[in-house]
């Protein structure tokens, strides 16, 4: 059994008021138990075209579990982006420098999409945890 | 403008043979561009005792095609005890007791909404947050 922890601290000092500063760890583990996630994925993938494709295939994921995705889109340009879908659901964009942690489902059919918004080198890093 | 960063830090010293180590910081910006988000929801929380399925997030409330980042976390200490979220009726995932996410949402078109559907009746505490860029007001 592995042991794997996501920790998230979102921070400002001047979006409010009372400074913004919060902390959480979460303990990835099976889905109702604590038995420890101890599958790994990860990859780098550089994008030249604009086409969606799967990031992630449900292939060969348990459905219906705790699986945990992390996407990082490495680029440092702010103005391109990645849209990050679920099946033929939008779910949002990463910019140049940002990042998203999710559960995923990983049920029939629910294949992580990315679409890079330019045919420019694009270039983003994946971490499937199951 | 306000300043906004979000960091993971990902690890473990057993899931592989090489350690995980991983630590990524966002700062958090408008759409495409380098002036940061300036509005928010505040971390708000809510013990849910029903298992039905609730809007958390109102795509439309908030103006199709944001660039608005959610974080939301299920605080409950039963392991057996999940959330269910969807967008448009399609499942991301479960929540369950002590995990958290944090995600870009666009509100893509007016049933985007982001949906929460507790396991179970007996009081299950989430915190959510969503960091955007307004908020279409309503008239009293």
């Amino acid at each position: 059994m592995a042991t794997t922890t996501a920790t998230i601290n979102i921070a400002s000092a001047d979006l409010t008021d009372n400074i913004l500063n919060l902390t959480n760890t979460a303990t990835l583990n099976k889905r109702g138990n604590e038995e420890g996630l101890d599958t790994i994925i990860s990859a780098t993938k550089t994008f030249t075209s604009t086409s969606a494709v799967d990031l992630i295939a449900v292939t060969g994921f348990t459905g219906t579990a705790a699986n945990k995705v992390y996407i990082a889109n490495t680029s440092a340009d702010t103005t391109t982006y990645f849209t990050i879908g679920i099946e033929s659901e939008e779910v949002g964009r990463l910019y140049g420098g940002d990042w998203m942690f999710i559960p995923w489902d990983a049920d029939t059919d629910d294949d992580i999409t990315i679409t890079p918004s330019v045919a420019t080198a694009m270039t983003c890093e994946y971490i499937a945890f199951s | 403008m306000a300043t906004t960063t979000a960091t993971i830090t990902l690890s473990s010293a057993d899931i592989q043979s090489d350690v995980l180590a991983l630590t990524k910081q966002a700062t958090l910006h408008k759409g495409g561009t380098t002036t940061g988000l300036n509005q928010t929801t505040g971390l708000q929380k809510t013990i849910f005792t029903a298992t039905t399925n609730i809007v958390l997030f109102d795509s439309t409330v908030l103006g199709i095609g944001g660039a608005s980042k959610v974080y939301i976390a299920n605080k409950s200490t039963d392991p057996s005890e999940f959330v269910t979220i969807t967008i448009n009726a399609q499942i991301v995932g479960r929540l369950y007791a002590g995990d958290w996410m944090f995600t870009p949402w666009s509100q893509s078109d007016a049933a985007g909404n982001i949906e929460l559907q507790p396991s179970t009746v007996s009081s299950l505490p989430v915190e959510y947050m969503m960091i955007h860029n307004g908020i279409t007001q309503t008239s009293a």
